[in-house]
């Protein structure tokens, strides 16, 4: 078959575009059809594809004409005429308003396993002819009996039709008495008599007829009725680990039914105990009734305390020591169980506790409160400390740059002078240096970020308060502001501010004073100053922030004073 | 797609000498091909079995290019013994005509090639054997069938491959039988058989062998619930039964009885009134239950050997532990009545969704079957998985699936032509996707509908306007009649999980 295109072979995941036939030329979908020339795999059998009325029905579906015959003939299912349906299907079914679930199996749903035949109709009508009327076998002992005598030919003669054994009667009966009513077992000889007889007419086959099953491979292989062979069980190799599997497999089965056992036995224990209790409770609202009784008789006036069950909660809690105070949950049952465990036997101790410890605190209301708080400081500082993080090493080169985030760090705020001083009054050691952070007024009030579109901040607040804080400003500079701090100065316009800034030189050199050195509030001031920071390593930032806070101080005479520092690397927090 | 190759064979046919002859009622033994009149009209046949009855002698006749399930017994009556009787020819060598086989049968020939030597060597042992086969090829196949009768049954019965339904030509009989020969003789090669059987070992359900397929109906009629059933094909039932006129099957457990007073008193003592598994779906139409084969032997074996009477493929060699069964029931006050299942295994190593499918006779041609079918895809669809059904699919099998798949595939193609340009393009594998079918599915069904086209240097499809119109008209009847579907919504399944320990059906 010669093609006249050359086509492109076809991919799954090839994206085709889909049409309906009117939407392409007619003549020409003709054409394509008769040029793709495909060979279908139907899924039926290559002998079976060709038949009749398959490829009748095939083309049927195929082809647009209706008439075609579609359907594949079979011999039809019809009502039966002969059959008292609901005689037969007595039960009527009640319809769970769940999904049903189901586990049990046809032997357990079919009641007795033996079925009584036509013959067997027969013999016990005929047999129950001759008894008298008070003792006749009903159908069901019937086939109670008879299910038993075939079940124990099953077990105990399975090659019954081979080697034609018949179980005698005394094997019978004694199986027949471990599994029927005593009363039903008059019938027993008269029916095994029966059944005997019915079996040897059968060719000592089960009496029910019975599936094929395998017996001899060689022979049973093409013998069409033998059904449902075993897939024989791959052979495992025996080896000493799997021996050993295999031990440890029982040894933990044994362990996990002698737990399961002792659970039992010991939740026998606790309700033979909880029975004593309730005994033990009646008996003392039997006493206390008498003496409420003789109270009454004898006009005895108290309060009824001792009648009523007091609260143990004080009592036994004072007097707890420690010890048991640490296993208060275990207390209770092992008082309990004590008094009648074996000896010795492990003690499992209930995984489940009984509530509450008794010794348990109160949770109040205000600790909820103030744990909230914590996180909730907790994460807005990590928040800020993200944010530094992202920001660090970030040198903005732009003329007039963003400054950065309000409230940067800890110590961007302003934070007031005054407050520092009466830390500060004594010679701060380096353990107290933790509490600065306390007081700092970043942590005391967060406030919500703010972005600056200036740089420097304007001041809007009232100068009242001193106040300072240090902020970082372009190229890395640190920045000391204060605010409200009472100076001599007098007003400095901002272009002689600006004219100091750039002057750099200014650090190096000595300037002059222009306070008054005796003055008393500068004596003061001095004296807070704390160590430089090389002299006390171990302290933190704030320490060195308040170092750097006496340079200008000491040096320059405006308020607003940019210092060189030396960039201080500013330690992750 | 069948017209076209008919024609083909029937030149072909190189008319080898047949032995041909008038035949009597007495004379006409198993193996011979006679015109038996079937619905009326005259329908070559091939005897099967004969057997005498108190009517009279009967025929157990398969009627050329019918399915088996249409075989039967049939009375002298029936047969035109006015013609010629094509009796079973005795041991000839057929290589000959093998090698001038047709060009169309060139693969199944050449696979024969590879096979020859051995059989060649068969056939020599076969030659010794006391009894002249009259077909000797399928003899051999039949080796391992050591029961001599039942290689009388068996034996030669395969006419059904013959090419046309209508001619009549006894000329293209030789034809018929040699493709018939070539094309079941390569399954039932003792080696293959091995080969089936060792495979089915580890999974399946289906079988292509010849000795087990080709075996004659045994049991006569079912009474089944309400109904009467008429078995298609063989079923290993308990031997007795086969002599029985009737046979009894409880609805609910499926047990099989001869007589009428056991079925009875069984009915008295069964408290069984659904599947004896968990129910999975439920809407005001059917319910699906869930039985474990390893759980529920005995349930399920009665119910292999249920549907075994009307699946010619199922093979019951062997036990039903590593399948899993899908049970459709409908309800009414007397419980939930069997309609249909499917069988699923419970690990496929072939990625089939569905092992055997089957809607009882009763219940056929009412849409249950495409319920099935829906439902063993939504299975799919929660397990994340493409499915297909195992194969071989038998002749309603393919009809019922071909429908299914069409019926999708049109509705989506639809809605993709529907769509804006740009997004009206999709390809097979997000169609398999969408439906939870095989790619493999998808395509052929695409190319069976003759809607896969390359135009233009591209691949399309085209939707063929009588499959608009019947979506349309479907859609129609719907407004008046609603299709009943699966909700799956409905469905309560979580895929089953077997540890190591329960899936020891082993092998």
């Amino acid at each position: 078959m010669s093609r006249q295109v050359r086509v492109r072979k076809l991919n799954k995941s090839t994206s085709q575009q889909v049409y309906r036939e009117d939407e392409i030329d007619s003549a020409e979908y003709k054409a394509l059809l008769n040029q793709a020339s495909y060979s279908v795999e139907s899924g039926v059998e290559k002998s079976e594809e060709k038949e009749y009325h398959l490829q009748a029905a095939l083309a049927a579906s195929s082809a647009a004409d209706k008439d075609a015959e579609k359907e594949i003939p079979a011999p039809p299912a019809e009502l039966s005429s002969d059959i008292d349906y609901d005689a037969l299907y007595t039960l009527v079914f009640d319809k769970p308003a769940t999904y049903i679930r189901f586990s049990q199996t046809v032997e357990e749903t079919r009641g007795c396993q033996y079925d009584m035949t036509t013959e067997d109709d027969a013999f016990l009508r005929a047999y129950n002819q001759k008894r008298p009327v008070g003792s006749k076998c009903s159908e069901d002992d019937f086939e109670k009996i008879m299910e038993v005598y075939e079940e124990t030919a099953d077990v105990q003669a399975p090659f019954a039709s081979v080697d034609g054994t018949v179980i005698p009667y005394d094997v019978m009966r004694s199986a027949l008495k471990q599994q029927v009513d005593e009363k039903i077992q008059e019938f027993a000889k008269d029916v095994y008599d029966h059944w005997r007889a019915s079996r040897q007419k059968s060719g000592n086959h089960p009496l029910q007829p019975t599936l094929k099953f395998e017996k001899n491979q060689e022979k049973d292989d093409g013998d069409p009725y033998v059904c449902f062979r075993r897939r024989d069980i791959r052979q495992t190799r025996k080896t000493r680990q799997r021996d050993m599997q295999s031990t440890d497999k029982l040894k933990k089965l044994r362990k996990e039914l002698e737990e399961g056992r002792q659970l039992i036995a010991m939740t026998l224990t606790r309700e033979l105990t909880k029975r004593e209790v309730l005994k033990v409770d009646r008996s003392i609202f039997e006493q206390r009734a008498k003496v409420k009784e003789a109270k009454v008789r004898l006009g005895i006036k108290t309060d009824d305390e001792d009648l009523i069950n007091q609260r143990v909660s004080e009592g036994p809690l004072g007097t707890v020591s420690t010890a048991d105070r640490q296993a208060p949950q275990k207390r209770k049952p092992t008082d309990i169980t004590q008094f009648q465990r074996p000896p010795g036997a492990p003690l499992r101790i209930p995984g489940r506790s009984d509530g509450r410890p008794l010794d348990a605190d109160l949770i109040l209301l205000t600790d909820l409160l103030a744990q909230k708080e914590n996180m909730l400081h907790v994460e807005i500082e990590e928040k800020a400390a993200q944010h530094r993080k992202w920001n660090q090493g970030h040198v903005d080169l732009t003329r007039e740059p963003l400054s950065p985030v309000d409230r940067q760090g800890l110590e961007t705020g302003f934070r007031p002078a005054t407050a520092q001083y009466q830390y500060l009054m004594t010679p701060p050691s380096s353990v107290t240096s933790e509490s600065f952070d306390q007081p700092s007024p970043t942590q005391e009030n967060p406030e919500p970020f703010v972005f600056r579109h200036s740089s420097p901040p304007e001041e809007d607040q009232p100068q009242g308060q001193p106040a300072y804080r240090r902020r970082i400003g372009r190229n890395g500079r640190l920045w000391i502001d204060r605010r409200g701090m009472s100076s001599k100065s007098k007003f400095v316009d901002e272009s002689g501010s600006d004219r100091w800034k750039y002057d750099q030189d200014d650090d190096d050199e000595q300037s002059v004073y222009e306070l008054d050195p005796y003055d008393t509030k500068a004596l003061r001031f001095r004296a807070t100053i704390p160590l430089p920071p090389h002299l006390l390593p171990q302290r933190g930032r704030q320490d060195s922030a308040a170092a750097q806070l006496t340079r200008p101080l000491g040096t320059s005479p405006a308020n607003n004073r940019a210092i060189a520092a030396t960039q201080q690397p500013r330690a992750p927090t | 797609m069948a017209g076209g190759s008919q024609p083909h064979d029937a030149a072909v046919g190189s008319p080898a000498p047949k032995q041909m002859g008038r035949a009597t009622v007495d004379t006409l033994k198993t193996g011979c091909i006679a015109m038996v009149e079937k619905d009326g009209k005259p329908r070559r046949a091939e005897i099967l079995s004969v057997r005498d009855v108190k009517s009279g002698r009967q025929f157990y006749c398969n009627f050329d290019n019918f399915n088996k399930r249409l075989d039967e017994w049939v009375p002298a009556a029936r047969i035109d013994f006015s013609q010629d009787v094509e009796w079973p020819s005795p041991e000839k060598p057929k290589e000959t005509k093998k090698a001038s086989a047709p060009v169309a049968k060139k693969t199944v020939t050449q696979k024969k090639a590879q096979k020859r030597p051995a059989r060649t060597r068969e056939a020599s042992i076969a030659s010794e054997a006391s009894t002249p086969h009259p077909w000797t090829e399928f003899v051999e196949s039949q080796k391992a069938t050591p029961d001599p009768e039942e290689e009388k049954l068996t034996l030669a019965m395969d006419l059904d491959a013959s090419p046309g339904a209508d001619d009549d030509d006894p000329m293209d009989v030789d034809d018929a039988v040699t493709n018939a020969i070539s094309a079941k003789n390569e399954p039932p090669e003792q080696f293959s058989r091995e080969e089936e059987i060792e495979k089915l070992r580890v999974g399946g359900s289906m079988t292509q062998n010849q000795a087990e397929i080709s075996r004659i109906r045994n049991i006569s009629k079912v009474q089944f619930g309400k109904y009467d059933l008429f078995p298609w094909y063989f079923s290993p039932y308990p031997e007795v039964f086969t002599q029985e006129d009737l046979m009894y099957i409880c609805e609910f457990c499926l047990l099989y009885y001869g007589d009428l007073k056991s079925f009875t008193r069984h009915r008295q003592k069964c408290t069984l009134q659904h599947p004896p598994g968990n129910e999975i779906y439920r809407d005001d139409y059917v319910s699906f239950f869930e039985v474990d084969g390893r759980r529920q032997r005995t349930w399920c074996r009665n119910l292999c050997l249920l549907s075994k009477m009307f699946l010619d493929h199922k093979t019951l060699y062997y036990d039903v532990d590593p399948f899993l069964f899908y049970v459709m029931t409908s309800r009414d006050e007397k419980g939930f009545h069997l309609v249909g299942y499917f069988s699923k295994e419970k690990e496929s190593a072939d990625g089939y969704n569905v092992a055997c499918i089957l809607t009882l006779p009763q219940f056929q041609r009412k849409g249950y079957g495409r319920l099935l079918i829906q439902f063993s895809y939504e299975l799919s669809k929660i397990e994340c998985k493409l499915g297909s059904p195992e194969k071989p699919l038998s002749d309603l099998g393919l009809l019922s699936y071909r429908q299914y798949w069409t019926e999708n595939l049109v509705e989506i193609l639809l809605r993709y032509n529907a769509e804006e340009s740009g997004k009206d393009r999709t390809s097979i594998d997000q169609l398999s996707q969408e439906l939870s079918m095989t790619t493999l599915d998808v395509e052929q069904t695409l190319q069976a509908l003759q809607m896969q086209v390359y135009h233009k240097g591209e691949h399309k499809i085209i939707i063929p306007t009588y499959l608009i119109k019947k979506h349309e008209a479907m859609l129609e009847k719907q407004k008046t009649k609603p299709k009943r579907t699966i909700d799956p919504s409905r469905i309560q399944w979580k895929p089953p999980v077997f540890t190591a320990s329960t899936r020891t059906w082993g092998w």
